[in-house]
């Protein structure tokens, strides 16, 4: 192991974690992500590969399981995630699963924002009503998207009906973060 | 003055609040204008021209007389319409266009000058001088025209905005509007509905008993109750609908916290984009006023307005009130007022064949042709049957009819048609797709007609999306018809009021004709009519009318009146969306920029980049000095720079060659695995566009960097390429500009450093040669790429590493390389590191710039096909034979000045003998004095000669020798070592 | 505007970057023996129709798909969307 010591994409040491009122916003900085597109052999052809157990998902979707998921990006395209992976190299882990296709490391080109709601939903579409300009009440659980919050281009993943996740540039990570509190505080929502 | 009985006002709580300082009190429910007017004050602003006193002609946003200054101090706000403020306690409000006194008003001798100012004033009066607009005329006028100033304090507010989508929108809370809902929220539809007002109800809280079979409080606790329960409905009170745009987007303000006195820690006004599938536009109607000589005193207002204050608010206008109409509608205010026991002196009723309704004395073939009282009304002079009278009263109601409220559907140039049958302009067929106008913005205004065509509205627009909607039971209500003849305006000599806000009178419409500015919208900017912050709300329909009667046509026949955005005011800050200052909008931070601040870097903004400028030491004095330091130390030992900010394309797949050899210019399938080559792309059109690295991962993998600025806009013409012009060529690309740090490590003890910190890799130039490229660990295990290139001309190299390591590895290499020299160097020394080297960069590639330009024309391969390359070969590109040159100052001291353009000597200076440009310039310490770069007609051939580099700017001609780009080992040498 | 991508349904047009015409998706052959001709048409003679055009949308701020989305310039009423990778294949396809 290397002795260099890693930074967030915050800037500490460690992932900074802050509740307002019902939600909880939690920087994950241990999520391995790596990209995977189909070669045109397979597009043109049949088959689409099962990495890591994963059923890649249709336009608009993410599909979960123990510890790694995947989430439409574009044609053809799909994003990989494993939790607790960052460390290792997640992509040759891919492409060993994926050999036919092209794979690319994204674990450090982003910065994961894991939301929670202590009280279901409601504060969930609150949110999002305030950053993104997508329907939040029909963006269910297994929808995943890539819209412009402030902006900023960035995935949302709806990963569960009490938790959504924020992925942005990595290199906008304080003006993200910074947006997402803000948006946050002004719900003032009860805790 | 005490208050009438009933209304919606919670009499319980009193609420206290100043207006031009002095104390009054109101209760929960009043408007700043009801509470005013139950205190008795009648006079509450001056008018924009003439300095008129002026008190409240409505009950609504369409207000064009009450503006006053609310707030004091960083929150004050200017041009609020008294009539739409909800007191709260410890309110401050101030009148605002007068000096110094609202009941003294010293330029209220712009109303003895009226003939001067007559319409087109501006245009005519202060032509001449001309260079004294700038500096008399207009901050003259700026001070005594206008309305109410700024605090220019920055606003300490929090604004907010978001987004919705529903099925349908409702756009008003009245009673169409609220039949609207309730079909549509029980039909499961997403509902929203929104109303300005703080309470639901519209016109209905304005009326007494508009229901017969029921109270309007009863229903509309009903329908509280109900909304509330229904998930798929989202009220939203306070929240204005001000625009509609394409594809069913509306534009939606939400006055979260006005009516309190601070918004503590929320915010004050919400910016909604509300995406509906559907709308309903029950917008109702604002009534219009009929213009008489001085219809303008306070006291004079609408007629509905007048009932309003009574019923709503309980607010007893005056002890002595008289109505002036042309229609039933006047006569109900009438009642009302009598049925709350307020003296009715006259129904100035301009039909003859008016019939009186009730206990009040109606003189019926009469109109009011004048008025006294300076500063609120005291007496209506009416003309009946050849005779004139004076009528002693303290307030008119005036009722001209009802203009529908359009404006929603006139956002998109749908022209409003004219009804012959109910005087007035109805929503036209060409509105906003999808947007449903129902009740009195239909023309449906009777209480019975709106609820009906509410809800026959709501079923008609959800059966588009296949919801099957029914109307519910409602109420049973009114359905009076108005009984209306037309009447725009009582003539006679003297001045009536048409736009109050903007001071247009009859006499202004009627100059307009004589001057020919007959088009409605020569008439608009000739009289400034509707121009005003109330956007002619009770103006523009009878100026219309009175043009068409001055020409003779029909209403129709001379024009219509269309609305723009907003329907009302919106407050910049709103617009803004809520975040100022640094976070006004993104920023990018490298990986190394913690560590770059703890260093003490001053940073600089590049695009959304902040990145570090120059690493100062203690003791330097000035940036120069500590930028000379950072080049030298490069140059001498090794310097250190983030390059992070350049952008990263990661292409695969089979066919990654041959789709790089179609994107540059120059040939990349050749390229060896293990190695990088120099791309330049070039636009379609045979310019110069971007330039870069292309490092050959493997087979089926390459990593192309752009610059930092374009590195946006190529990775989008590098995916129409791959998905547009070519998609049957097996390539995958995505952007990892983010996901590594990429250090630049360059000097001569570049590899010295390196080689105590990777795991074993070989660095000597046979085994990693100039251009090589290759992945690797380093400091035990930790993945890297790297790539042997060079921006600065000396030996470098290129490393990159997880962007989480990126500010650990950057402090690993400048504690490694303590003893080496080895320096952090910032955006400042690296222009400077490249302008020596003779390196293009943006300030050379600024668009203007071909490859031959640059020095670059044969890299422009005649072998393939590639973007650009077939336009770079047109005769008058090829025939440019600007080149790109070195230029030093003859005399060693003088400035090289980025932006001159270049002159051979003793030539004059002017664009048939210009010779070309300076791109970029800097202070080289290598050289001792100033460098710059530039492209000069036939540079190539030019080295040693003179020419004069000319900044008419400054004054300044300077001489400078044109020399080799290469100021530093033109040979290459130090790059292979 | 919404633009109805047909992957992903209706999308806000701030999402997309514009670029025109879409005959812009038919580049002539770089080493074909009219090629300055036909570029200087393809690169210059561009199509401004008022009234229904075919336009190139880029999803930038989606899934980086390029659209051809039939527009109606005057009313901005949408009538079609494709992938242009479709459009190009199928032509390309025909062309065979």
């Amino acid at each position: 192991m290397s002795d260099l010591k890693p930074m967030t994409a915050l800037g500490g040491a460690d992932p900074v974690r802050l509740t307002l009122g019902a939600l909880t916003l939690t920087e994950n900085a241990e999520l391995a992500l790596a990209s995977l597109a189909l070669r045109r052999d397979t597009i043109v052809g049949s088959g689409r590969p099962i990495p890591l157990g994963l059923t890649l998902p249709d336009p608009g979707g993410w599909v979960g399981l123990e510890g790694v998921a995947a989430f439409w990006t574009g044609p053809g395209q799909w994003m990989i995630e494993a939790e607790e992976a960052a460390g290792g190299d997640f992509a040759a882990l891919v492409k060993t699963a994926a050999p036919d296709c092209s794979v690319t490391e994204q674990t450090d080109a982003w910065v994961a924002f894991e939301i929670t709601s202590s009280q279901g939903e409601g504060p969930l579409v609150g949110l999002l009503e305030k950053l993104a300009n997508l329907d939040a009440a029909l963006f269910r659980p297994g929808h995943a998207t890539r819209t412009a919050i402030e902006h900023m281009s960035c995935y949302i993943i709806r990963r569960a009906e009490d938790r959504l996740a924020i992925l942005g540039m990595r290199t906008l990570a304080n003006s993200l973060w910074h947006t997402l509190t803000q948006a946050a505080s002004r719900l003032q929502l009860a805790a | 003055m005490t208050r009438l009985s009933g209304g919606v006002i919670d009499r319980s709580r009193t609420l206290s609040f100043t207006f031009d300082g002095q104390a009054y009190q109101g209760h929960p429910g009043d408007t700043l204008a009801s509470a005013l007017l139950a205190n008795g004050v009648r006079l509450m602003g001056r008018s924009f021209k003439y300095h008129r006193p002026r008190g409240v002609l409505s009950a609504g946003s369409e207000e064009p007389n009450a503006l006053v200054e609310l707030r004091t101090g960083a929150r004050r706000e200017p041009n609020t319409r008294a009539t739409v403020v909800e007191l709260f306690d410890g309110l401050e409000a101030k009148s605002q266009n007068r000096w110094p006194s609202l009941s003294f008003d010293a330029l209220a001798v712009n109303d003895l000058f009226a003939p001067f100012f007559a319409a087109g004033f501006y245009y005519k009066t202060f032509m001449w001088p001309k260079a004294f607009w700038e500096k008399v005329y207009e901050p003259a006028i700026r001070r005594a025209a206008g309305l109410g100033s700024l605090s220019m304090l920055p606003d300490p507010d929090a604004y907010d905005k978001g987004f919705l989508h529903c099925d349908l929108l409702v756009i008003g809370g009245g009673a169409a509007g609220l039949s609207a809902a309730l079909t549509a929220a029980r039909s499961g539809a997403r509902v929203i509905l929104a109303d300005e007002d703080f309470r639901l109800g519209g016109r209905l809280l304005a009326e007494s008993g508009p229901f017969t079979d029921q109270s309007v409080d009863a229903w509309i606790a009903g329908l509280e109750a109900e909304f509330a329960s229904l998930p798929n409905l989202r009220v939203m009170r306070r929240t204005t609908v001000w625009g509609a745009y394409d594809h069913g987007i509306f534009a939606a303000l939400e006055r979260v916290a006005d009516h309190l006195s601070t918004p503590g820690e929320g915010v004050r006004q919400t910016l909604w984009r509300i995406t509906a599938k559907r709308a309903v536009l029950a917008a109702g109607a604002t009534e219009r006023h009929i213009p008489f000589a001085n219809n303008d005193r306070p006291g004079i207002m609408l007629s509905g307005a007048l009932r309003a204050y009574a019923n709503r608010w309980a607010v007893r206008p005056a002890e002595r009130v008289a109505i002036f109409t042309n229609n039933d509608d006047g006569h109900r205010t009438a009642l009302d007022l009598r049925a709350k026991g307020v003296e009715v002196a006259a129904v100035v009723d301009s039909r003859a064949e008016a019939k009186v309704l009730g206990d009040y004395p109606l003189l019926a073939g009469a109109l009011v042709t004048g008025s006294r009282g300076r500063l609120g009304l005291k007496a209506i002079r009416v003309a009946q049957h050849g005779r004139d009278q004076w009528i002693p009263c303290g307030a008119l109601g005036v009722s001209g009819g009802w203009n529908p409220n359009v404006h929603l559907a006139s956002h998109h140039r749908g022209r409003p048609v004219w009804d012959e049958a109910q005087q007035t302009f109805l929503p036209g067929e060409e509105g906003p797709p999808g947007l449903i106008p129902a009740g009195a913005a239909v023309g449906e205004g009777s209480t019975h007609a709106a609820l009906m065509s509410g809800a026959r509205a709501a079923v008609k627009a959800l059966d588009a999306l296949g919801i099957k909607a029914s109307p519910p039971n409602l109420p049973e209500a009114e359905d009076r018809p108005l009984g209306l003849k037309p009447l725009w305006h009582v003539p006679g000599k003297a001045r009536a009021w048409v736009d109050f806000q903007n001071d247009v009178t009859v006499k202004d419409i009627a100059l307009a004709h004589q001057e020919n500015m007959r088009p409605v919208e020569h008439l608009k900017r000739w009289t400034t009519l509707g121009m005003a912050t109330d956007q002619g709300k009770t103006a523009n329909v009878t100026a219309l009318a009175v043009m068409a009667e001055l020409t003779g046509k029909t209403i129709p026949e001379t024009g219509t009146t269309i609305f723009r955005p907003p329907y009302t005011p919106v407050s910049l800050s709103a617009l803004g969306g809520g975040n100022t200052g640094t976070h006004f909008r993104p920023r990018r931070l490298t990986p190394t920029h913690v560590w770059a601040e703890g260093r003490g870097a001053v940073f600089v903004e590049v695009g959304q980049w902040m990145r570090a400028q120059y690493f100062p030491r203690p003791g330097e004095k000035t940036w120069r000095e500590t930028v000379d330091r950072e080049v030298l130390a490069t140059r001498a030992g090794v310097g250190i720079c983030d390059v992070t900010t350049l952008g990263k394309i990661d292409v695969q797949g089979k066919d990654a060659g041959a789709f790089l050899n179609r994107i540059y210019c120059n040939a990349m399938a050749s390229l060896k695995v293990g190695m990088v080559r120099y791309g330049l792309m070039l636009r379609e059109d045979g310019q110069a566009w971007d330039d870069g690295t292309c490092a050959r991962l493997a087979e089926d993998q390459y990593v192309v960097t752009t610059t930092t600025a374009q590195a946006g806009p190529i990775y989008r013409h590098m995916e129409f390429c791959r998905q547009g012009l070519w998609p049957e060529l097996d390539v995958q690309l995505i952007s990892t500009t983010d996901a590594w740090a990429q250090l630049s490590v360059a000097g001569p003890q570049a590899r010295v450093l390196l080689e105590r910190i990777v795991d074993g890799f070989d660095l000597s130039n046979a085994a990693f040669p100039f251009m090589a490229c290759g992945e690797l660990t380093i400091a035990g295990g930790l993945r890297a790429r790297l790539f042997r290139i060079s921006f600065s001309g000396e030996l470098a190299y290129e490393i990159a590493v997880p962007a989480r390591y990126g500010a650990a590895l950057m402090g690993r290499l400048v504690s490694l390389g303590a003893d080496l020299g080895a320096t952090p160097y910032g955006t400042e020394a690296l222009g400077v590191l490249r302008i020596e080297k003779g390196h293009a960069a943006g300030n050379e590639l600024n668009g203007q710039t071909t490859a031959q330009m640059l020095g670059m024309g044969r890299m422009v391969s005649v072998k393939k096909d590639s973007i650009g390359a077939v336009q770079s070969r047109r005769e008058g590109m090829a025939a440019d034979s600007r080149r790109l040159v070195g230029l030093v100052p003859v005399a060693a001291t003088d400035p090289v000045v980025a932006g001159s353009h270049l002159f051979t000597e003793g030539a004059v200076h002017n664009t048939g003998t210009d010779q070309g440009w300076i791109t970029s310039a800097c202070y080289s310490p290598h050289v001792g004095s100033a460098i710059g770069l530039g492209f000069l007609t036939e540079g190539e051939a030019r080295q040693g000669e003179v020419v004069i580099a000319a900044n008419p700017l400054e004054g300044q001609a300077i001489r400078l020798r044109v020399v080799s780009p290469h100021f530093v080992d033109p040979e290459g040498g130090r790059l292979r070592v | 505007m919404l633009i109805p991508h047909p992957l992903l349904g209706p999308r806000d047009a701030g999402e997309f970057t514009y670029l025109g015409d879409a005959r812009l998706l038919e580049r002539p052959d770089g080493l074909g023996p009219d090629a300055p001709a036909a570029f200087h048409d393809y690169v210059y003679l561009r199509d401004n129709i008022a009234g229904v055009q075919r336009e190139l949308w880029f999803h930038e701020q989606g899934d980086r798909s390029w659209l051809v989305v039939t527009r109606d310039t005057l009313t901005h009423e949408i009538l079609k969307a494709e992938l242009a990778r479709d459009v190009v294949l199928a032509r390309k396809e025909a062309g065979k």
